[in-house]
């Protein structure tokens, strides 16, 4: 008998017999009615969103709550253009500038839903790296030093300041995991209160389960990378972004 | 002072005892957790949520191989291949031949207790392969060549000073106590690795059965990368990580993180359901997961089912007043704390192979208090102890010692006189040694090597009660 069956079969006997002290003999499944939610965000969007941006600064994420298309755009161009300034003035070498400096790692832009958002960082001089397959050396290569990364997110929680990313097709996993630095950028219409709404969406319109199996990867992010391990000394950016920023837009005025 | 986690236990509390910083640095974390812990479940319905995660887990055991067979299908549905392993030898095989068909001479490794218990990275490296560790807890003690000492802190037993002298040593830093220089080291050292890697292996914080997801949680992203950045993918998991829906899983997360470290999420829980398909930018190109029984089918037969609701959060470590005094290495098994007091004898093929665990514990319950699936951990030591005088594995002097003390309390006479009579021996001793007994004849004097012994009361109870009772009639 395979090992496979041979487990199988063990366990199936071993839960027959009828004075195993665990687990109890009658154990329902919790069911969606009765499992709880864990945190709440309660009022309108903009109070989720300046929920949202509370806990990501709770968890030294930093936030941006705008009105308009308009002003997300421009804060997404001035965000990584000040972040280029940052990095060029912490360089402690005199060839303070270099070419990968105004490389962006990211997802197709027409996602973002910010129209014009391509064409205004091509103005102003960012290079928007989209790779195609990073398990191709060049490609793998060339990402190695990019110090930024773009992505918009599947849905985002409000009550824990957290965002899904996912990883299939043109959006690349690395975007959000690489760089040094993340932006987020979350339309109002994918900020849910919290987690369990989401879900519960999902599974009310019978998508969950194809969903999460399609996704391949996805990824629940909480804040910028950290640890606590040098003796609870907290350190960020171990491996992931050290910093993590999110621009909230309304979408949904009209 | 390093624990040799090969000395006989006695030895190895000793030499954790020994060691000043050991207690500093797991006092100091062990309680910062735990009220990180408190806090965070005192924030929500923190009784509610661990009655729904323990009851979802019983239901898991109660249908454990059809949960087992629909994670399988779900999981083969997805593209992964799935290997089921009976113990160490199967399970290091069937990575080792994964690793080998693809030429993947460099592993990367994401922190899982399911690896440090078929002890992988020696099987790899004794097949010719380099395995880094890319936890920073676990690089770390990689580096200084030891096992982890808490499940979800695997340095906790390190002061920051010991950790500067092991990247100086091991990674030629200058010497430096800050942690985000050693930090940044790190970071750049294992990007390294990351990118050059053939193959990453984790474990599973928890696999959902509906999707065939596998779900690993970390707060440095070393998870996300060893399941992304590689070819290959393996996955090594214990067979009871099993939740039924996705909801389910959120649940557990949230439970989990709360439980571990406070926070309400971990800052990523990746969620992988399949290897990469045509058009898709990164991710694995294969992903193996192994079923790992390795002893959990056995201990539910045994009848320690319970334990197997463990979610791995280490909640019973910083609870528990031993693991703070002696840490994680002097109690020899890949679990330590309550939780490996119970888990490591059974799990192993016969429960007296780790005889004292589970004495090591002072029963006060603070583990159970913890867990964020109540699971009874003072009961089933009990059980364990029991279990371990059915089987004849207690010393001979114990088993001889109880039964003179089942005989002596069956006889008031006896009792009574006896107790006089260690009354009066004792005070006189003590007299003599100035007010408490410094040193009792064998057997006995396994108590006086570490502690005074006090003297039995001059009265006792029953006469105090008497005269009591006495006094009262005359009033």
């Amino acid at each position: 008998m395979s090992v496979r069956n041979t487990v199988l079969a063990r366990l199936r006997e071993t839960l027959r017999q009828p004075h195993l002290p665990f687990p109890p003999a009658q154990s329902e499944p919790l069911t969606h009615a009765e499992r709880m939610t864990v945190t709440h965000a309660p009022g309108d969007i903009w109070a989720q969103a300046q929920r949202f941006a509370l806990e990501l600064h709770a968890v030294k994420g930093s936030c941006e709550l705008l009105e308009t298309v308009t002003e997300a755009r421009l804060s997404v161009v001035s965000r990584l253009q000040l972040w280029l300034e940052e990095e060029q003035a912490a360089r402690k070498t005199v060839d303070a500038e270099r070419p990968e400096d105004w490389e962006v790692l990211c997802w197709p832009l027409d996602q973002l839903q910010i129209e014009g958002l391509p064409l205004i960082l091509k103005e102003v001089g960012f290079k928007l790296i989209e790779p195609t397959d990073l398990h191709d050396p060049q490609q793998r290569d060339h990402i190695r030093n990019v110090r930024a990364g773009i992505t918009t997110v599947e849905a985002a929680f409000a009550s824990t300041g957290s965002f899904v990313v996912g990883g299939r097709g043109a959006n690349a996993r690395a975007a959000s995991l690489t760089p040094f630095r993340h932006l987020v950028v979350i339309p109002f219409s994918r900020l849910f209160a919290t987690g369990e709404d989401w879900l519960a969406e999902m599974r009310h319109a019978g998508k969950l389960d194809a969903y999460v199996r399609d996704s391949r990867n996805l990824s629940i992010i909480t804040g910028p990378s950290k640890s606590a391990d040098l003796e609870g000394n907290l350190t960020m950016g171990v491996h992931g972004p050290k910093v993590v920023h999110a621009i909230l837009f309304d979408d949904l005025q009209h | 002072m390093q624990v040799d986690i090969h000395a006989p236990y006695k030895d190895r509390v000793q030499q954790a005892l020994g060691d000043p910083n050991l207690r500093v640095a797991v006092s100091k974390a062990t309680d910062r957790m735990s009220n990180a812990r408190r806090a965070s479940m005192d924030a929500i319905e923190g009784q509610q949520l661990r009655s729904q995660v323990r009851k979802m887990k019983e239901h898991v055991l109660s249908n454990w191989p059809d949960y087992l067979e629909q994670l399988e299908s779900n999981l083969t549905r997805n593209g992964c291949t799935v290997h089921w392993a009976e113990g160490v030898e199967d399970a290091q095989a069937i990575v080792k031949d994964v690793a080998l068909q693809n030429s993947a001479n460099l592993v990367v490794k994401s922190k899982s207790m399911a690896t440090e218990e078929i002890h992988l990275n020696h099987a790899l490296e004794e097949a010719g392969l380099r395995v880094v560790e890319t936890d920073l807890g676990e690089y770390i003690i990689q580096l200084a060549d030891e096992p982890p000492s808490h499940i979800v802190a695997p340095v906790i037993h390190k002061r920051l000073e010991e950790i500067a002298e092991v990247f100086q040593d091991k990674l030629d830093m200058p010497p430096t106590r800050e942690p985000t220089k050693m930090t940044s080291l790190a970071r750049a050292k294992l990007r390294q690795e990351f990118f050059a890697a053939g193959m990453g292996v984790s474990g599973c914080n928890f696999a959902i059965a509906e999707t065939g997801t596998i779900c690993i949680v970390t707060n440095e992203g070393n998870g996300r990368m060893v399941s992304s950045m590689p070819r290959v993918y393996v996955v090594v998991m214990g067979i009871e990580k099993l939740v039924p829906t996705v909801e389910d899983a959120y649940l557990q997360l949230q439970a989990l993180c709360r439980s571990a470290t406070g926070q309400q999420l971990t800052v990523y829980c990746s969620m992988t359901s399949g290897p990469r398909q045509e058009g898709d930018v990164d991710g694995p190109e294969q992903v193996h997961v192994v079923l790992l029984d390795n002893g959990r089918s056995r201990m539910l037969a045994r009848g320690y089912g319970e334990a197997l609701l463990c979610i791995r959060c280490g909640a019973c470590l910083n609870a528990c007043p031993v693991y703070q005094e002696i840490g994680g290495h002097a109690y020899g098994g890949t679990y330590n704390g309550p939780i490996g007091a119970v888990t490591s004898p059974a799990l192993a093929p016969e429960i007296a192979q780790f005889k004292e665990l589970p004495h090591a514990t002072s029963l006060c319950g603070a583990c159970r208090e913890a867990c964020p699936v109540k699971i009874d951990l003072p009961r089933l030591l009990l059980d364990l102890r029991s279990d371990l005088v059915q089987q004849g594995a207690s010393p001979k002097p114990e088993a001889w010692g109880i039964k003179s003390y089942a005989s002596l309390m069956s006889s008031r006479r006896m009792y009574e006189n006896l107790g006089k009579m260690a009354s009066i021996g004792s005070n006189l001793y003590a007299g003599m040694s100035g007010g408490n007994i410094k040193l009792l004849p064998p057997p006995l004097n396994g108590w006086t090597a570490y502690r005074d012994f006090a003297p039995f009361a001059p009265k006792s109870f029953r006469d105090w009660w008497r005269d009591r009772k006495k006094l009262r009639r005359q009033a």
